[in-house]
């Protein structure tokens, strides 16, 4: 997902998409793409917005389940996923702090004292914002592809959490994230594509 | 009376003797029948009023009371989590607790009651979860009549499918069948504290800290302190064999701090009397240099403990450890007499017109009415104390009373019969008796500084005197602040941070506090909403009033009804009917099921939750409490009161803070203190003026004291202390000892008057009794226990100023 507000990171961004620099790139397709690169790249974002559509296969229910909403980050720790469609539901992490609304009725708890949500945020939240320590105190990392199109697999460490969750896989080019799957113990599943949403021209930033 | 007494002879001698030992074998049989106590009991009000009566219950007895912070530290996690596991298996198999909370969700065997095996009473126990998942249609507070109609379906099975597919939502899978509306979720959704521990490899951990956490619920009553004791070793032997993998076990929680208070108390009463005696031995034997004299000296000290201690046991239903701890001082004060006596008949015997063996009779003529008017003085100044609706000082009160006047009885009628002309040995008297009358030559020099002292410090004190006494109850605590700030942090980590803000919603019986609770449910959910609050707990959510709960199994369709709304709800989704029967077999079920009443909850780790909010009052009635989570801070309990304006039903509800409570509870025992200590100190003032009958005389004795009260008090400003209740008390004891030291001085006066000499006996007796004082005070001073050393810290100085200001301000000869 993710496009908009790069502050410093924007020269540098445009620079890279610079064709001289993509065909460096090309020329040396044996390097291997390391996490911290990864992690650097995405780093270096401090926030955006995108849309997502998920799918969810759940075993016993006789279709998938379909839903639709936005996606929206901010460094150094905010991350709201806000369901549109099939009803209005939202969570927002912040920090340490987890609200859930739902029905009409919100909550908040301390996101750590539930492993499972943990799982569900830090994996997103922990590569929007390229924080290494985060995932790896959380999951066990495999990164796969290059820059341009990356894979970064994650496995729950907590074993207790990983009876229920095999594991959420990350897809993206760049800086951009643009897919999550999270597969569960049981066998279901869940494909969330994203969208980043284009930043209106940027004007304070733009280049000269 | 006092003419038989008085009467010469073995005869007056045996039968004082005879009736000193009868009181002294009384006094011991009430002391060794009284029960003893080290609790907090002494630092409540005796007469609280309904709130307080309340907020008392819950210190004494409630659940916090009960409630044993456990932290694992070292090691790595998964060695943290195995301990924890370990020992919470421990304490449950032990009986000694009522609950066990680590964390742990009851495992494998709970995926069966899912998400509310999970939440419930913060984790742990799997039939929790299954009590509430077979009784979801009485506590689910979304059952209503448009719940099950077809559209009310369609929502609520599209919002529980909607979690399907998550981690979170994963555990659930199994019941979905039995529970397609999530009644088990929307149950579990209110029981989930807002401020919930980490949690780590399935237990819990501190966030800032390596550090595994328990919370263990002594089942036996919080003023069982033998009990707390015994489930805190159980505590220290069941880690013991896991310390070996570098792990450490770190315990605090009320039952620790009461259980070591009491311990600590003990060993300071017996380190002070011991130190004391020894202190005061000392002295006597320099001023005596006769074995024999020390002997007698401390027989008023006895007999003044043991009227002291029988005094209270007589008066109270228990005999508070700090009373006796103070009682140490005793020996302090008591010995004056005793020396006053030994040194002042002695004089008479060798100086005056009498007779060998008639030395008591000049000192019962010249210094026995004046020792008399101090016994009174101070007897005046204690009584006002003894009426504290605050039961330690009421102690302190009626021990000292009793103490001082069996210590002067003692003095009175024993010490002639066995020594009747006072103490032979001389020791380093004579010196003492030339450094005071050197004293008092110079001392009159300094008046004109002291009054300039005492009339800067006036103002001074004035100015500040709201900021002057800002001690607040927690400088009562004996809780040394190192186990201060590891509780602070446990209760932090663990999120069992006191709920300081309470509705309090009462009733004449349970089922009326249940339905007041319930009517603020909604207006509390809405301040929830607006983020005044991150939640509530309330024990409706665990037993709803039985007005509730039948409202909600009226609400559920009968078979037919349901199969066709379920028929249409879920038509064209992704969840079949046909896969519902056991739903609609669930409901049927629950229609039949008998309304739940507080003993249904009985066999479940539930019943404590419920018995820590709902309870019954001292008066009759119960009432609910229902506990605020801040949002920030602190709960804006303005706004919370507001909210709760109107209820339907006309329910009223109070809104209390705990703190705010005990800071007024605390600024009432100040304010009546304050009072008694005033009046105490007029009827000290009254007694004198009775006595004296003389204007310049009265204001001779009054000068100093005031003046000592004055400059002790800005000492201690001046020294930043922050003055409390205990401060107050120890200003009252240095008018009630310094009045001694003001009338010694101005008996000097009249009799120099008299005689045209200064009276060397009397002089260093006053020192010496003073010496005594200031010595058995400042070991109190020393205290590591707040309530005593702040006694101490102020009648130690205190009362050698009360002396040198009474030399000071002694009437010159023929004034």
């Amino acid at each position: 997902m993710i496009s908009g507000t790069r502050t410093p990171a924007r020269r540098e961004f445009l620079l890279r998409q610079a064709p001289a620099l993509a065909l460096l790139a090309a020329a040396r397709p044996a390097r291997a793409f390391a996490l911290p690169e990864l992690m650097t790249l995405l780093a270096a974002r401090r926030s955006g917005e995108a849309r997502f559509t998920e799918e969810r296969f759940v075993q016993g229910l006789d279709a998938p389940l379909h839903s639709s909403g936005t996606l929206s980050f901010t460094a150094p720790d905010r991350l709201v996923r806000r369901t549109l469609s099939p009803r209005p539901e939202s969570m927002v992490a912040e920090g340490n702090t987890l609200t859930l609304t739902r029905g009409g009725r919100s909550r908040s708890f301390a996101l750590d004292a539930a492993p499972e949500m943990v799982a569900l945020v830090e994996a997103i939240r922990g590569t929007l914002t390229g924080n290494a320590a985060s995932l790896a105190r959380h999951f066990r990392t495999r990164l796969s592809g290059d820059a341009e199109r990356w894979l970064l697999e994650l496995q729950p460490l907590d074993a207790l959490l990983a009876r229920q969750l095999r594991s959420v896989q990350i897809g993206g080019r760049r800086d951009e994230v643009r897919s999550v799957e999270t597969l569960l113990a049981g066998g279901d599943r869940t494909t969330m594509a994203i969208e980043p949403v284009r930043a209106a021209p940027p004007a304070a930033s733009a280049p000269p | 009376m006092s003419r038989v007494l008085a009467a010469p002879g073995p005869r007056r001698a045996g039968l004082a003797l005879a009736l000193w030992l009868a009181a002294l074998a009384l006094g011991l049989a009430l002391i060794a029948r009284a029960p003893f106590s080290a609790d907090l009991s002494a630092f409540l009000p005796s007469d609280p009023d309904a709130e307080q009566r309340l907020l008392i219950q819950q210190i004494e007895g409630g659940v916090a009371a009960r409630m044993l912070l456990i932290g694992i530290d070292g090691g790595d996690a998964a060695a943290r989590a195995d301990a924890s596991r370990r020992l919470a298996a421990g304490l449950r198999a032990s009986g000694l607790f009522e609950q066990v909370q680590n964390g742990e969700r009851g495992g494998r065997a709970a995926d069966d009651a899912g998400p509310a095996a999970a939440v419930a009473a913060g984790g742990g126990e799997q039939d929790a979860g299954r009590w509430l998942f077979e009784h979801r249609y009485q506590l689910s507070p979304s059952v209503t009549p448009e719940r099950f109609g077809a559209a009310g379906l369609r929502e609520a099975i599209d919002e529980t499918l909607g979690l399907l597919g998550t981690p979170a939502g994963n555990a659930f899978k199994p019941l979905l069948d039995r529970d397609p509306t999530g009644e088990t979720l929307r149950i579990a959704e209110g029981l989930i504290p807002a401020q919930a521990p980490r949690s780590e490899q399935g237990v819990w951990m501190a966030r800032r800290a390596p550090r595994a956490l328990l919370l263990a619920t002594v089942r036996a009553p919080g003023a069982d302190l033998d009990a707390q004791a015994r489930a805190i070793a159980r505590v220290r032997a069941e880690f013991a064999p896991l310390a070996a993998p570098g792990l450490a076990l770190r315990l605090s929680g009320a039952p620790l701090f009461a259980v070591d208070s009491r311990a600590a108390i003990e060993a300071e009463v017996k380190q002070l009397a011991a130190v004391g005696a020894l202190v005061m031995g000392g002295l006597l034997l320099l001023a005596f240099a006769s074995l024999r004299a020390v002997a007698v000296a401390a027989l008023p000290v006895v007999t003044g403990i043991v009227c002291g201690v029988a005094g209270v046991a007589l008066a109270f239903p228990s005999v508070h450890g700090l009373t006796l701890a103070f009682g140490s001082t005793l020996i302090g004060e008591a010995v004056d007499y005793a020396i006053y006596y030994l040194i002042q008949a002695r004089g008479a015997a060798a100086a005056g017109p009498a007779a060998a063996g008639e030395g008591w009779r000049a000192w019962l003529a010249h210094s026995w009415p004046t020792v008399r008017l101090g016994l009174l003085t101070s007897v005046a100044g204690f009584a006002a104390l003894s009426f504290s609706g605050f039961p330690g000082l009421a102690q302190l009160g009626v021990f000292s009373i009793a103490g001082l006047a069996g210590a002067a009885a003692t003095t009175r009628y024993l010490l002639p019969a066995l020594v009747p002309d006072g103490a032979a040995g001389q020791g380093l008297r004579r010196h003492m008796a030339r450094l005071a009358g050197a004293a008092l030559h110079a001392l009159p020099r300094l008046r004109t500084p002291l009054l300039v002292a005492g009339a800067l410090a006036l103002p001074a004190l004035a100015l500040q005197w709201q900021h002057l006494w800002r001690a607040g109850l927690g400088s009562l605590s004996p809780v040394p602040r190192a186990a201060q700030a590891l509780d602070a942090e446990l209760r932090a980590e663990l999120g069992a941070g006191d709920a300081r803000t309470l509705v309090l919603a009462s009733g004449a019986d349970r089922e009326a506090a249940l339905q007041a609770a319930e009517a603020a449910a909604p207006r509390l959910d809405a301040l929830v909403e607006q983020g005044v609050l991150a939640g509530y707990e309330t024990p409706a959510r665990v037993l709803p009033s039985l007005a509730t709960q039948r409202a909600r199994q009226a609400s559920l369709p009968d078979a037919a009804t349901l199969s066709a709304a379920l028929a249409e709800a879920t038509a064209g989704g992704p969840l079949p009917a046909a896969r519902l029967a056991p739903f609609v077999d669930a409901l049927q079920a629950a229609r039949r099921q008998a309304p739940l009443e507080r003993a249904a909850l009985d066999a479940t780790p539930l019943a404590p939750l419920v018995d820590a909010l709902l309870l019954q009052r001292p008066e009759g009635g119960y009432t609910a409490l229902l506990a605020l989570q801040p949002a920030g801070e602190e709960v804006d309990a303005a706004r919370v009161r507001a909210a709760l304006q109107g209820l339907p039903g006309g329910h009223r509800l109070q809104v209390i803070d705990i703190k705010q409570q005990l800071d007024a509870l605390y600024a009432r025992y100040l304010h009546e203190a304050s009072v008694q200590a005033l009046l105490g100190a007029l009827a000290v003032v009254a007694l004198l003026a009775a006595w004296l009958r003389s204007a310049p005389r009265l204001l001779a004795v009054c000068q100093p004291l005031a003046l000592a009260v004055l400059l002790t008090l800005g000492g201690l400003a001046l020294a930043g202390v922050a003055l409390g209740i205990l401060h107050l008390v120890g200003l009252l004891l240095v008018v009630a000892v310094g009045s001694n030291y003001a009338l010694f001085f101005d008996q000097v006066q009249q009799r120099s008057l008299a005689a045209g000499g200064a009276d060397d006996d009397t002089l260093a007796s006053l020192l010496l009794a003073n010496l005594t004082t200031v010595a058995s005070f400042g070991l109190l001073a020393l205290s590591p226990i707040p309530a005593l050393s702040a006694i101490g810290r102020v009648v130690a100085p205190g009362a050698l100023l009360a002396l040198l200001l009474a030399a000071a301000f002694a009437r010159r000869r023929a004034g």
